[in-house]
């Protein structure tokens, strides 16, 4: 049945107890079509990894322009920037962005990251119980995303709040993107009024004001970069880490397996990824009538691209619910993929394989409580995993 | 078969190094080496591995022409 309208489901994306445990919903979208429109979000979702990889790789059909969040005003306040923007304008952007952060810029802190990583899961195995979201999973990033851009005093003690706010206004105008707004216009604030003298001599960040300075990136322009380095790779991150975490808290098979071979480290972070992808959904705008399986997304349709759902499609993945290290998703739909592809992937991957790496040679299993979970817009990440004991590997 | 990069998309995550280190490897300031483009259709472990770089581009700047 051709061009065939989607089948729609009273599902809200953005109802706390969906957010907080997303999987039967995915499990139910899946099965009910490859599109399924939303009415309570106004948003067709695809639901199978086919057509979300393939969506992100099709830009012409479906658009960043004005369609990455949930509601107009957070669109409005991207419009202009690589995340929101599409070929050619977004070819140089996104060049300008990546300048700093492609992996052969970021070659020189592979040494730094893994002796941090290092140190902090050394202290943690020998105090033997902690909360490891605030101790290592929120600490890791922060440090590292500071020293990157140079950050000093009051700016620093912001990151946090600020990358979490920078997310969650992405959702709908329900009541956490309301409460955000404001924390996310800090950080508008601060990043268009920072100067190179407020970073660190020598940092990323102070590199991307001399860089303005030379003329080498069009004026105005490196706050911006600054703002998407804060906005995008903070949050993000921190969810990765516990989630490396507790997947491993609660597979210590899995980690035995790392701590055999350590040759598995990247595995092993591609299979977090794929099994709890940090995003619960990123925004699309149709540019014209799309057809995707048959089933038509009209034009100017918002579209919703569900890495969790795509992530677990049996079709592509055989045994989606089991986490297996030596699966290696190489090609898992976590930092999207295409021309929008997480921009800071490489340095995700420094830090993420740090971590793991740390936790396979130093800790041979983790005893934990209860992951503590808030319901949010867009970045799922623990919010609390008390460590009870560490058994020394 | 042929392997085209798309090099202003290229970022150097060097995945497809690990996929394909028959046929191209990063250079010493991080720039993707084609070493071999064209491959015979005969050759199928050449095939499998262009294939392979190709899915795990996280960019999308491989295709086969």
């Amino acid at each position: 049945m051709p061009n065939s309208t989607p089948p729609a489901s009273d599902i809200d994306l953005f109802d706390d107890a969906v957010t907080v445990d997303p999987w039967p919903t995915y499990a139910a979208l899946r099965d009910l079509g490859p599109v399924v429109y939303l009415p309570a979000n106004d948003t067709y979702v695809l639901t199978r990894y086919e057509g979300i990889r393939n969506a992100l790789l099709d830009w012409e059909a479906f658009s960043s322009v004005n369609g990455i969040g949930f509601n107009p005003m957070v669109n409005e306040a991207l419009t202009g920037t690589s995340l929101a923007s599409d070929p050619p304008v977004h070819t140089q952007l996104r060049a300008t962005l990546t300048e700093n952060l492609s992996p052969r810029a970021l070659r020189g802190l592979k040494a730094t990251i893994d002796t941090k990583a290092d140190a902090l899961v050394e202290q943690l195995v020998n105090k033997g119980s902690f909360e490891a979201m605030d101790a290592l999973a929120r600490a890791l990033p922060l440090e590292v995303v500071a020293d990157l851009i140079g950050f000093t005093g009051a700016a620093r003690h912001n990151m946090l709040r600020w990358g979490q706010a920078a997310m969650q206004v992405i959702g709908p105008m329900n009541e956490r993107t309301a409460e955000n707004f404001p924390i996310a216009g800090e950080l508008y604030g601060w990043c268009s009024s920072v100067t190179a003298e407020d970073l660190q001599p020598g940092s990323v960040g102070r590199g991307i004001f001399d860089a303005e300075g030379r003329g080498d990136i069009p004026p105005h322009t490196a706050g911006h970069i600054i703002h998407q380095y804060l906005g995008a790779g903070v949050d993000s991150t921190i969810a990765s880490i516990g989630n490396i975490i507790a997947l491993f808290a609660a597979h210590p098979d899995q980690l035995a397996l790392v701590r055999e071979n350590p040759a598995l480290v990247p595995a092993a972070f591609n299979e977090v990824l794929r099994y709890w992808p940090p995003l619960h959904v990123w925004g699309r705008r149709a540019t014209k009538d799309v057809d995707v399986e048959g089933l038509r997304i009209p034009a100017e349709a918002h579209v919703g691209l569900l890495f969790g759902a795509g992530n677990h499609d049996p079709r592509h993945y055989d045994d989606p619910e089991a986490f297996l290290v030596e699966r290696n998703p190489v090609d898992h739909l976590a930092f999207g993929y295409g021309p929008h592809g997480c921009a800071g992937q490489g340095l995700a991957r420094l830090e993420a394989h740090a971590v793991i790496d740390a936790l396979a040679r130093r800790v041979g299993r983790l005893v934990v409580g209860p992951e503590v979970r808030l319901p949010t817009n867009i970045t799922r990440s623990i919010d609390e995993l008390v460590v009870l004991e560490v058994v020394p590997a | 078969m042929r392997i085209v990069l798309d090099r202003a998309r290229c970022e150097g995550h060097g995945l497809c190094e690990e996929a394909a280190p028959q046929l191209m490897h990063l250079d010493d300031e991080g720039e993707l080496v084609l070493d071999r483009e064209e491959i015979s259709v005969t050759d199928s472990a050449a095939n499998a591995e262009a294939n392979a770089a190709v899915r795990v581009c996280p960019v999308a700047a491989l295709r086969i022409a």
